[in-house]
């Protein structure tokens, strides 16, 4: 029973983390010279994750590009930072839940206080 | 793990903008030096970013799919300010030439402060990259209680 929802969960988690990988390399490369924002579409990676597709990386457009050919927007990204800690709240918790309900199986209905 | 790497990623934005902000305070230090060991007056320095690629101690068993990825930052190369050196006229300065004219660093204690506040607006937006990936990799963590 850990196999459907926790595989997708671990398969939604594993891409949160390459996702806040490209936050974090897009926030430390805020002052590089020539530096474009690096992004993957979520929606359809999350859908690629599952049939065990590597994320495709993209440039985002649509950025203002400052003097220096960097576009990097701190704003943006502070806002990726934050939702995707928020959206790997939700999973870790949800993940949770489906181990916790395998133990109250596992312990034969809760005469144990764990 | 993805994630341990991603924390290397902020840690090398957080070394480049702390080597930034020790170059800048070096010109705030020097604007008024007239001697060095090179001769003449100090002169301006700055720091050239360029992206490279991070490794973690684990990185080889537990590769991610964007690991070989050059995605951290680092300084590479310092240079110096082109600018030829300020002349003030001061005659009694032991460093004076012949007119009575002293060369001075042409360092702009504005412009170096508003790059100073540049990179520390820098380094935290790095901390709280790293203190977000902390908190993902403790709740991973919390998985196992």
């Amino acid at each position: 029973m850990l196999d459907g929802v926790a595989g997708n969960l671990e398969q939604y988690m594993t891409l949160l983390a390459d996702r806040q990988k490209l936050v974090a390399a897009n926030i430390a490369n805020a002052d590089t010279p020539g530096y474009k924002t690096r992004d993957i579409d979520f929606q359809t990676e999350f859908r690629n994750a599952l049939d065990g597709a590597p994320p495709n990386v993209t440039e985002v457009q649509g950025l203002t590009v400052k003097n220096d050919g960097n576009n990097v927007s701190l704003d943006r990204e502070a806002r990726l930072l934050a939702e995707n800690d928020l959206r790997f709240n939700i999973a870790t918790n949800l993940l949770r839940g489906q181990i916790r309900t395998l133990k109250l199986a596992i312990d034969g209905g809760g005469s144990s206080s764990s | 793990m993805s994630l341990f790497s991603t924390l290397s990623v902020s840690a090398s934005g957080m070394a480049a903008q702390r080597a930034r902000a020790e170059v800048l305070v070096e010109n705030l230090a020097n604007a008024d030096t007239t001697r060095t060991a090179e001769g003449g007056p100090y002169q301006r320095k700055d720091v050239v970013f360029e992206t490279s690629s991070t490794s973690s101690p684990f990185s080889s068993v537990f590769q991610s799919a964007l690991d070989g990825e050059a995605s951290g930052v680092a300084v590479s190369q310092v240079v110096t300010d082109s600018r030829p050196p300020e002349r003030r006229y001061m005659p009694g300065h032991p460093d004076a030439d012949k007119d009575g004219y002293v060369a001075y660093p042409r360092v702009n204690p504005a412009e170096d402060m508003v790059d100073l506040l540049g990179a520390s607006r820098g380094y935290e937006a790095n901390v709280a990259a790293m203190g977000a990936i902390k908190d993902m990799i403790q709740r991973s963590i919390d998985l196992l209680k």
